[in-house]
């Protein structure tokens, strides 16, 4: 275990900060670790076992646990009494947080899709929103080190719109599901690809840990390591190495900068004690999740820095992103009846997704809307929980005795859900700001949200509603429900997919971002945004590996320049 | 708030068109109950604080309700008869009270979180229209009035007549998650997953044939 100083403060141990911990102490810093909420051992804790019923409710989600009782969040949700924040009038934006070692890669949905170089540098396509300051094949050598650590199983596709792997980065993926593959007929039909979905699962062994069996839902994390967590992948060898240090309950709220407009250290708050401490580093990165690293750089105000470090440029807080997402369900009455067969799989993981295939069209400027989508796949036969009849009780609300019952049987699995997945246009409009007015129990000051949807992804959202239907007619279901005529209707709120990034983006010009291209914030050499907030704009692919990408590239730079401030002492 | 006269009369025509017994009138009781509080069922608490669900961190190993029960035996047991129509024996499959759904109904509309508590409003407002149109209190009733009261509800509710609808709909729905999520239930859906084993083999040949594949 290290002591300080420390050569390095790591704030939140998820993707960002549990992959620059693993990365850091493997090139031989001595790292300190601090994690807002409380310790968290897979191994131990979780329910790999457990069936719905035995859960309260039936393990149906509620506002202490809203994916369900058995879900691997610990102290987490969309409303924390302790930790509120507020929105713009007019405006809802969820936020979802998790307050424990490895934060929400704990449950997150394990997809995970490399960007392409349109992604990083759809700017310079479409004229909308910001480049990334790298191109594709600049990043994508740590891609290559995220899947070979992460455990990623997919294949190579040679399609547009998502790169292929090197040999050795991807594990095979499991065959697909009954259901999935009726929409690869239906793909087939439209002449749409269905491909291997790429998911943080590991079909094979991959260094020491076991590959998945098929059974408990990845959502409630994995005590056999099978899926990717920060405290299962990247924290035990970041232990093993004997150079980190740990400190959980620590909320921190400010960055400490030296009279030479350095980093030196950061000020925390126990969360049980309401004890206030300083501690002191050679250098910060801050992995806290987007909003909480942007709400600490708000909060780190100075003679030096009025408005929070990062925020002379008048961008820190702007650009907020979010992905679109929205369902429509289908109903295949050939799946209805079958016979009892094993079709789990990786629990609860699409083995197959529609990848975006409009690219071309796009381009040439034939479609409404700049950015794609992808669709997701989720149905079947689950296990029967608190859900499975939501469905079946559009189709059929008014059964009652005995062809209740008969119809419960016959349609149980035939439903399943296509959900869009989406990107959205970076718009420096849609920022977060410092409520004054509204502290957490901490008495840090609070975020203020106001994001908005525009005709970009409600035109979106439209085109991807119809996509949706024409995949279930073409693999030969039915719509549930009529799709509404307003995508309004559709589309989630900003927030509820979980996805929200940026607020602190990485840019080539300290004028039109708020870090370069390693995250760290312009004028302050030694500290380093490392999560999500970086991020310049949000493909139609879920953050997580480009956060742990892009951590484990700014890591490495990080450990260059610790290594020449030492020469130059 | 229901016509009651309304409903009184889907009661009587369904019960004169069986030739059930008369359902016993406790007429000082029910009257003076249906008179004084038609349908204004008890409530744990309006909104959710925060406070007596199960936490943010409980131990997922060894699930507990943290809450404490509240219907009666009385109220258990009109539930029972009401799930056992919804639900009914039928050959080697049980009745939803031979599978705790009534307990499991008690645990649901006891628990103090938003939907739970909404739910509970719907079933004792609905359980109490439906006592006022029979004018007698409904864990008196034996099977087969239970089923003339069900089928009448039925009607209502394919009128899509308040509150009998949304009783009908919210009953009917927790019912099923109570019965479809006990080891019973969950081998008569036919699941058969939840078997670690070292490879996924996709579905057999006799269900790709069936889908076409």
């Amino acid at each position: 275990m290290a002591t300080e100083p420390f050569d390095v403060i790591i704030v939140g141990s998820g993707a960002a900060g549990g992959t620059a911990a693993y990365v850091l102490t493997s090139l031989g810093a001595r790292v300190c670790l601090l994690e807002a909420g409380r310790y968290y051992e897979p191994g131990r804790e979780t329910p790999m076992f457990q069936r719905h019923g035995e859960a309260p409710l039936a393990d149906a989600g509620t506002p202490d646990k809203p994916f369900g009782f058995y879900d691997g969040t610990v102290d987490g949700g969309w409303i924390l009494p302790e930790e509120p924040y507020t929105t713009a009038p007019g405006t809802e934006f969820r936020w979802f947080r998790a307050r424990m070692l490895g934060g929400r890669t704990n449950h997150w949905g394990r997809v995970a899709l490399r960007y392409a170089n349109h992604d990083f540098k759809a700017y310079s396509l479409d004229g909308l929103g910001a480049d990334w300051p790298f191109t594709y094949e600049e990043f994508a050598p740590w891609y290559d080190r995220a899947e070979r650590m992460v455990g990623v199983f997919g294949t190579n596709e040679h399609l547009p719109d998502i790169p292929d792997s090197p040999p050795g980065c991807l594990q095979p993926p499991p065959v697909p599901r009954s259901y999935e593959r009726l929409v690869i007929a239906g793909g087939r039909r439209l002449g749409r690809p269905v491909v291997a979905s790429h998911e943080a699962v590991i079909t094979q062994p991959l260094n020491g840990r076991s590959a998945c069996f098929y059974a408990s839902p990845c959502l409630r994390g994995c005590a056999i390591r099978a899926n990717f967590q920060s405290p299962t992948v990247m924290l035990p060898p970041a232990r093993a190495s004997g150079r980190l240090t740990t400190i959980t309950h620590a909320q921190v709220y400010e960055v400490d900068l030296a009279p030479d407009g350095s980093a030196r250290g950061v000020h925390y708050v126990d969360r049980l004690t309401h004890q206030h401490h300083y501690l002191a580093g050679r250098a910060v990165m801050l992995g806290a999740s987007a909003m909480e690293s942007v709400r600490i750089l708000f909060n780190s105000r100075s003679a030096r820095f009025p408005g929070g470090i990062g925020a002379e440029s008048g961008l820190l807080g702007r650009g907020i992103l979010s992905t679109p997402g929205s369902n429509v369900w289908g109903r295949f009455p050939q799946m209805e009846g079958l016979p009892p067969f094993n079709d789990d799989g990786v629990v609860s993981l699409p083995h197959i997704y529609i990848p975006w295939w409009l690219l071309p069209e796009q381009r040439a400027g034939r479609l409404p809307f700049a950015r794609g989508y992808h669709i997701e796949l989720y149905g079947g036969r689950t296990e029967p929980s608190a859900y499975t009849f939501d469905q079946f009780n559009v189709v059929s609300p008014l059964s009652y005795g005995k062809r209740l019952k008969e119809e419960a049987r016959r349609y149980y699995g035939s439903f399943v859900r296509f959900s869009q997945r989406g990107e959205m246009v970076m718009r420096d409009s849609n920022r977060v700001v410092i409520d004054p007015q509204m502290k957490d129990a901490w008495g840090i000051p609070g975020l203020c949200f106001d994001v908005r949807w525009s005709g970009q992804e409600l035109r979106q959202t439209a085109h991807a509603q119809r996509s949706m239907a024409e995949f279930i007619e073409a693999a030969g279901g039915q719509l549930v429900s009529p799709l509404p005529s307003d995508p309004a209707q559709a589309i989630t709120a900003p927030g509820r997919m979980i996805h929200e990034v940026g607020g602190a983006r990485a840019g080539a010009d300290p004028r039109k971002s708020v870090t370069d291209s390693y995250g760290r914030v312009w004028g302050v050499p030694n500290l380093y945004v490392i999560d999500g907030a970086a991020f310049p704009s949000s493909a139609n692919k879920n953050p997580t590996l480009t956060i742990i990408a892009f951590a484990w590239r700014a890591s490495e730079h990080l450990r260059k320049y610790l290594r020449n401030e030492l020469h130059h002492a | 708030m229901p016509d009651r006269r309304e409903t009184l009369a889907w009661l009587l025509r369904a019960l004169a068109l069986s030739a059930a017994p008369v359902v016993h009138v406790d007429s000082a009781s029910a009257r003076q109950g249906c008179a004084a509080a038609p349908a204004k069922p008890d409530q744990i608490g309006a909104a959710w604080r925060g406070d007596r669900g199960y936490g943010r961190d409980p131990d997922l190993l060894h699930p507990q309700v943290t809450w404490a029960l509240t219907l009666t035996a009385q109220q258990k047991t009109a539930i029972a008869r009401l799930a056992d129509v919804f639900l009914p024996e039928e050959g080697s499959s049980p009745s939803a009270s031979a599978v705790a759904v009534p307990e499991f109904i008690d645990e649901w509309v006891s628990a103090p979180y938003p939907q739970q508590q909404q739910d509970r409003v719907v079933l004792l407002e609905g359980m109490a229209a439906l006592e006022c149109a029979g004018n007698a209190p409904l864990h008196t009733l034996n099977a087969s009035q239970a089923q003339i009261l069900v089928a009448g509800l039925h009607a209502r509710a394919a009128e899509g007549k308040e509150p009998e609808a949304r009783f009908f709909a919210r009953f009917r729905h927790i019912c099923l998650i109570g019965y479809y999520t006990t080891p019973v239930g969950v081998a008569e859906l036919g699941y058969v997953g939840y078997q670690p084993s070292a490879r996924f083999a996709g579905p057999p040949p006799e269900v790709l044939a069936k889908l076409g594949l």
